[in-house]
């Protein structure tokens, strides 16, 4: 054995206590203190902090708000995603050989993803505008008539609307991982794509796919979760409406805590979301073989 | 004989290769373009029927408003919050990572634990964070906010520093230790510069995150320290939504991030592709 | 040398000489007491949070500035949209950060903030510097309605919002129009309508006897004015918010379904895309000549007749192609709401609670006030009895007397919004049923869903306790329509 793996044993603790430190201030300590708000009363004008243990749990089942929240972040998670991930792989190919320009191509591809979402949901609301917004406009100009569709109202148009610009900011996070995972994986394998479609099926499927996998699962992981916690852009857009049919669990738990000022509530709301995703995100790394 | 032919189909693919690469760029940079358009259009442009697709004149009136109101020091604040909440979570998540990976400290299960709470939803985190600053007095100062997206970065940043660290050949620091170097020595002499390129990959996102940030400013900001991004949702609602002020703002608020992407960019594709493959 | 008892007598003396200064000019005007009286605070900042947007152009461009070169007391203005600014005063209250000296504040929400503990209690300052009696010159309904919760004093009205029906005197006295209106109602166009039934027959024949080059009518749509909207013109078609025994929400009886029913037949003659309409959108169009009536705050009057536009400050407003030619009257049915306006008051938690107070009452004194309501880019609209009679005021243009008459009106005659215990709970029950009802929803369902929700909240705050309370709001004047 080596001296490097035989250090005093302070230093090896000294090195990790600043981070282990912060880590338990934000994550465990609050989540702890919240624990224990959730099973008070504590609301806008009371501070009741007698125990009522499971109330505001039970509530939480009976709360159709909440699940129905919870049901429009599965369906923005369900849509975008595997449009995402499809889309950013086409790309992938697209610029995986080499062509003059590509570096500025992939530039430039690169843009939607380094904004801020609270600006692209901004940026996609004066796009959308009905009436000073460019898109209606040209639909009308390929309807040949005018086209007066309300975005970010109709309850038809603002799931498009929403899984529009999720897809339009983060395909090109997709599109640059993989790019990366394929250039990673032997260029005979991807180039065979020429040949003939079958073939490159085939390829895909048993040979690139596999090599590709570990990086794919983790973008869809993270993916995944960046989308369960959707909040940035329906602000921007919708905020939540019309009514609560665009409310997703963030933007629930936020106006529970922030405008309703149902801190206990909260609380329990808050917890219940970190159980659905300690359950989702166990079975997904076990499913997706990423447990070591 | 068959040579031309395949020539002919290189050059066809290119040529589609390029028509969709084109295409793709004009999708994904309109919306920006647009943002940008309409920050320097004259408030009868922003509401001129149908939509005017680039002004007449550029003019900078509506960010001369930001300045002038001084809302556009939200943009230094959020400068400061991001770098300076970079510069720690740089600074210990590196050291730990270092630690995980070197000693195997706490083994597999603090590695994972330290990951999982990367998974954490930010509404979930902001709630019990907003009481506990309460009870501090944290909220609406620099070092509360500092203090939450360094711990926030923190898994992220172990996590990628993790994997260029493990890439970083054991000898080297051994020799360097027989050679009479200390640890502290070690890791910051032969490790830091070797991990170099990923630090700053990593340093780009963990910037990009705290800059983007939106909801833990939204809650834990009132006036001394609001960011660009609440300062930026200030302009709906209310009478109406301020086209000029939203878009103009937004711009302000992007500028950085796109001066720091274009400088760190040899190093960003890199930090992306490695981190995934290294995780 | 000073000794100690110099000191002591040095105190005394100065004590002595600052109480007479008060009382002496106590005779004088409120403003130049509180300019008095600031200036040992000179140096130091206080901040106060406004509304965004147009609103704070005031203490902006105007007051702000004002008062530091008189006081040297400088003022941070934190602007925040209407619909977060209960959020974020109960937010900052909440967190103990104290980060907000002055406030406005929407009269509906006062019980609740000073229920929390939110708002000092102005009493002794008023008292202290001298401002009892100009702040009797109130208008009636905004002092009597608008001040006090529990009998303390905790803000100032500040802004005389009231809802004013704008019509375009050129269209709606039309020959032509007025003629299709007898062939197809047979009978005489009223000019204005004074009711929703008028209103609704006059909009649609002016969209279809100009085939859309004019629209009859435009509103404010969006979620956050329809609760406004809604509250006015479901009391105006007889509704009560609550059964006044059980306490049982009533918002989803035939009132408000006839409400929501209304609007969206309404919609059909206004421009496409109004149901996300707010203030500036419905202006714009007004302004431009595109649609003939609409209802909205005082503000609209003033530019409409292109009194101020030139100014730098509202270069975002559109140029106004309908000067001269804007009637003004109540809102149909007769009784407009007093939608929203504003107090100025002091947060509890401020650390600089004295020059908070008297920048407020330099703000809101008589001479101060006047000149506010009358800055060509303010929002602020009076609400002293002296504004409606300013000569001043009323030569600004021609029309200007009709308007002041008709926001004096308005004032008489108004409505309260809502107040209650956790208003903007209810309030938001409001709003998403609004965003509901563009989303497609049925009006009766809608509203009864939001009853039960009302009901829950309630429920949850105590029926008891709620029902007190409103049985004391129901009891004002201008709570419901005097039948």
């Amino acid at each position: 054995m080596t001296a490097a793996v035989h250090p005093d044993r302070n230093f090896k603790h000294w090195l990790l206590s600043p981070a282990i430190f912060l880590l338990l201030l934000i994550g465990l300590f609050p989540l702890f203190y919240s624990l224990i708000v959730s099973f008070m009363r504590i609301d806008m004008m009371e501070t009741d902090t007698s125990f009522a243990w499971l109330y505001n749990y039970k509530n939480l089942f009976e709360d159709a708000r909440l699940w129905w929240s919870l049901a429009h972040t599965a369906l923005i998670t369900a849509i975008a995603l595997p449009i995402e991930l499809l889309l950013g792989l086409a790309m992938a190919y697209l610029f995986l050989e080499k062509m003059p320009g590509r570096q500025i191509f992939i530039s430039l591809l690169v843009l939607p993803t380094i904004i801020s979402p609270i600006v692209a949901g901004a940026t996609w609301r004066l796009l959308f505008d009905n009436k000073y917004g460019p898109i209606n406009q040209i639909i009308s100009w390929f309807a040949g008539e005018r086209v007066n569709a309300l975005w970010t109202i109709n309850p038809a148009l603002v799931y498009p609307a929403i899984i529009f610009c999720e897809i339009w900011q983060w395909t090109p996070f997709m599109f640059l991982i993989l790019l990366a995972a394929l250039s990673n994986v032997d260029k005979s394998q991807t180039e065979a794509a020429e040949i003939d479609g079958a073939r490159f099926i085939r390829t895909f499927r048993y040979i690139v796919l596999p090599a590709i996998w570990p990086v794919m699962a983790i973008a869809i992981l993270i993916r995944g979760l960046d989308l369960f916690r959707i909040f940035d852009i329906i602000w921007a857009l919708t905020k939540g409406g019309p009514g609560t049919r665009t409310e997703t669990i963030s933007i629930y738990a936020y106006s529970q805590g922030f405008k309703q000022f149902e801190t206990s509530y909260t609380a329990a709301i808050a917890f219940l979301v970190v159980f659905i995703l300690t359950v989702i995100c166990t079975w997904a790394i076990r499913r997706m073989g990423l447990a070591k | 004989m068959s040579a031309r032919p395949l020539h002919r189909r290189y050059g066809v693919r290119l040529a589609f290769r390029y028509g969709i690469a084109a295409l793709l760029v004009i999708v994904f940079c309109f919306p920006v373009y647009w943002l940008f358009i309409i920050s320097f259009k004259t408030p009868d442009e922003i509401f001129s029927f149908p939509p005017v697709w680039y002004p007449a004149s550029i003019q900078f009136a509506n960010y001369a408003v930001l300045f002038k109101d001084g809302d556009a020091a939200t943009v230094g604040n959020s400068l400061i919050l991001a770098s300076v909440s970079t510069f720690f979570a740089m600074i210990f998540g590196t050291i730990a990572a270092y630690s995980l990976v070197r000693f195997k400290t706490g083994g597999e299960n603090l590695a994972v634990w330290i990951i999982s709470q990367r998974m954490m939803p930010p509404v979930a985190i902001v709630f019990p964070v907003f009481l506990l600053y309460v009870w501090l007095g944290w909220v609406d100062s620099y070092g509360g906010l500092i203090l939450l997206y360094t711990a926030f970065s923190l898994p992220y940043v172990i996590w990628m520093m993790r994997g260029y660290i493990e890439d970083i050949p054991i000898e080297l620091e051994e020799s360097a230790l027989v050679d009479g170097c200390t640890r502290w020595e070690v890791l910051w002499k032969v490790v830091l510069p070797m991990a170099r390129s990923g630090l700053f990959a990593t340093a780009v996102f963990t910037f990009i995150f705290a800059w983007n940030d939106f909801i833990f400013a939204l809650v834990l900001t009132r006036t001394e320290v609001t960011t660009y991004t609440v300062q930026v949702t200030h302009y709906f609602g209310g009478q109406s939504n301020f086209w000029a002020k939203i878009a103009a703002m937004s711009v302000l608020g992007t500028i950085p991030v796109f001066i720091t992407v274009a400088i760190m960019q040899r190093f960003l594709v890199r930090g992306i592709s490695m981190g995934a493959v290294k995780g | 040398m000073v000794t100690r008892r110099d000191l002591g007598k040095i105190g005394i003396g100065a004590g002595l000489a600052s109480a007479l200064q008060i009382r002496a000019a106590q005779a004088a005007d409120a403003a130049a007491t509180a300019v008095e009286a600031a200036k040992k605070y000179s140096g130091q900042t206080i901040t106060i949070v406004w509304e965004a947007g147009l609103q704070s152009l005031d203490p902006l461009n105007f007051s702000g500035p004002k008062w530091k070169e008189l006081t040297g007391i400088e003022v941070k203005v934190v602007e925040v949209p209407v619909a977060e600014m209960f959020t974020k005063i109960l937010q900052d209250f909440k967190s103990g950060a104290g980060a907000y000296d002055a406030l406005n504040v929407i009269p509906s929400w006062m019980p609740d903030l000073a229920n929390a503990g939110a708002l000092e209690v102005l009493d002794p300052y008023v008292d202290q510097f001298g401002f009892r009696d100009e702040l009797q010159k109130i208008a009636p309904t905004y002092r009597d309605n608008q001040m006090m919760v529990n009998g303390k004093i905790y803000g100032f009205p500040d802004d005389g919002d009231v809802f004013v029906m704008y019509y375009r005197t050129d269209v709606l006295n039309d020959p032509a129009i007025q003629k299709a209106y007898k062939d197809k109602y047979g009978a005489d166009m009223p000019v204005p309508p004074t009711s929703w039934k008028d209103f609704d027959q006059v909009g649609a024949l002016i969209t279809e006897v100009s085939g859309g080059k004019i629209y009859g009518a435009a509103f404010f749509r969006e979620a956050g004015y329809g609760n406004f909207m809604f509250q006015e013109r479901f009391r105006n078609e007889g509704g009560k918010f609550f059964d006044a025994e059980t306490m049982k929400a009533t918002i989803n009886s035939e009132a408000g379904v006839k409400v929501f029913t209304d609007w969206l037949a309404e919609n059909k003659f206004a421009p496409a895309g109004v149901e996300q309409w707010g203030f500036v959108e419905n202006l714009a169009a007004f302004l431009q000549g595109q649609t003939a009536m609409t209802l909205s705050w005082p503000p609209y009057g003033r530019w409409a007749a292109s009194y101020g536009t030139d100014q730098e400050a509202m270069n975002w407003v559109p140029k106004s192609t309908i000067a001269g030619k804007v009637g003004y009257a109540m809102t149909p049915g007769g009784h407009p709401q007093l939608a929203a306006g504003f107090c100025l008051s002091v947060s509890s938690t401020s650390k600089n609670k004295e020059a908070a107070y008297l920048f407020i009452q330099w703000l809101n004194s008589e001479s101060v006030s006047l000149e506010r309501v009358k800055l060509p880019y303010a929002l602020r609209d009076p609400f002293r009895t002296s504004h409606f009679t300013d000569p001043g005021y009323a030569a600004l243009w021609p029309e200007a007397k009709d308007y002041l008459k008709a926001l004096q009106d308005g004032a008489n005659n108004g409505l309260l919004d809502m107040s209650l215990l956790q208003t903007d709970k209810y309030e938001e029950v409001l709003r998403q049923s609004v965003s509901k009802l563009w989303g497609g929803e049925d009006p009766k369902a809608i509203l009864d869903t939001a009853a039960a929700e009302w009901d829950a909240i309630t429920e949850k705050i105590g029926t008891d306790k709620q029902k007190a309370v409103y049985t004391d709001w129901a009891a004002k004047s201008g709570a419901y329509p005097k039948m």
